[in-house]
């Protein structure tokens, strides 16, 4: 409020309260967005740990052939490669996000003389790719709605710091200059009554 | 006949497993030097790779049958695989379908192995003895290139392609 001048009206008291009241309605609104932000990037965030976890146990269950995909005959890079990863925009606590939807590859057909192993190679490198296009896609839902948290923050911050206590030091300060002044209106009023009265009976 | 006696003495013996104990380049140099023209062609004609050998030759002949015995059952169980049912292999034996990918190319590779073994019993001091030298020495090759934390690097680098630029800048 330093450095704003209040406007000692009665209209001016009927803005205040008007601001007062819209603020005190947004305000429970803005911290229940708050939460629900909060809630959905812990949620998305625990899913992250799910699909990594999920990457690992892969890479765990590969681990007894993984020597394999050093074979001298074959280069494994050139059998899979991510040619799109589909993703639609769905509204997620308000904020419009990607949701991963599929991953779509290009995978090089195998020919007779292609080693088995790299069918299954192709086939787990095709989850963890998915797995990992998802996390990306997870990971850049998390950072919007970190974008919009800050802004909800800093309005809930707004409301709580400035506007509410703004307004009502302004309506308590102006209900008390329009006391003092209807008391001085009062007042001056019963002096020249007074005054008025001596004078007659003078 | 003479340049090949030499040409096999001079060569270390091999067997299933072990650390290839001579590379290919000086196993070709050394048939090179020692085998006429006619048979380094064949020499260099057959690779286990390559199983696209079709020969009726007499000491091809079997090579041939045991690339096509190969190769058909690689295709079954690609078929069965694709049609949701169990393969039906004809060469390559039954266990090697319940094994892990790595097992199994191991079984393959120790199956191939004894059908050399069968193809060269009996050829001591021939031509089809340094083709088989040749195709197991090839299989050693493969074999020594199996390396888990070498595979498990490829499987890192194919997944997340960021560590694969970071290694790729460390190097």
């Amino acid at each position: 409020m330093a450095g704003v001048k209040i406007k000692y009206t009665k209209t001016e008291r009927a803005r205040q309260k008007k601001i007062l009241k819209v603020s005190l309605r947004m305000l429970p609104l803005f911290e229940a967005m708050e939460k629900s932000l909060i809630a959905t990037i812990n949620s998305i965030a625990e899913n992250i740990e799910r699909i990594r976890e999920a990457i690992e146990k892969n890479e765990k269950k590969a681990t007894p052939w993984v020597a394999v995909m050093s074979d001298s005959w074959v280069d494994i890079n050139s059998f899979i490669s991510v040619h799109e990863i589909i993703t639609q925009p769905v509204d997620v606590a308000g904020v419009r996000v990607q949701q991963f939807e599929r991953v779509d590859f290009n995978v090089m057909p195998t020919g007779e003389e292609t080693p088995l192993w790299v069918d299954d190679a192709v086939l787990l490198m095709q989850e963890q790719l998915q797995l990992m296009a998802e996390i990306k896609c997870l990971q850049d839902q998390i950072e919007l709605l970190e974008e919009e948290l800050l802004e909800v923050r800093a309005r809930v911050k707004l409301f709580e710091n400035r506007r509410i206590p703004n307004a009502q030091m302004a309506i308590r300060k102006i209900g008390q200059k329009l006391q003092d002044d209807e008391r001085l209106t009062i007042a001056t009023a019963k002096v020249v009554k007074t005054k008025k009265r001596e004078e007659a009976a003078s | 006949m003479s340049n090949l006696v030499y040409l096999m003495c001079s060569l270390p013996s091999l067997s299933f497993g072990q650390s290839p104990p001579i590379s290919m380049e000086e196993f070709t140099s050394d048939a090179k030097s020692q085998l006429n023209r006619k048979s380094f062609a064949k020499l260099e004609a057959i690779d286990i790779q390559n199983m696209s050998l079709n020969s009726t030759k007499a000491e091809l002949k079997k090579f041939s049958a045991m690339f096509t015995g190969l190769k058909e059952d690689i295709s079954e169980i690609r078929h069965a695989k694709t049609q949701r049912r169990s393969p039906r292999i004809s060469a390559l034996p039954k266990t090697i379908l319940a094994k892990n990918p790595f097992e199994r190319e191991m079984d393959i590779l120790k199956w191939q192995w004894e059908e050399l073994d069968s193809i060269e019993a009996g050829k001591t001091f021939t031509l089809t003895e340094v083709l088989v030298y040749k195709l197991k020495l090839q299989i050693l090759t493969r074999l020594d290139s199996f390396n888990t934390e070498k595979g498990s690097k490829i499987l890192a680098s194919v997944v997340n392609p960021a560590k694969k630029k970071e290694e790729q800048w460390q190097e």
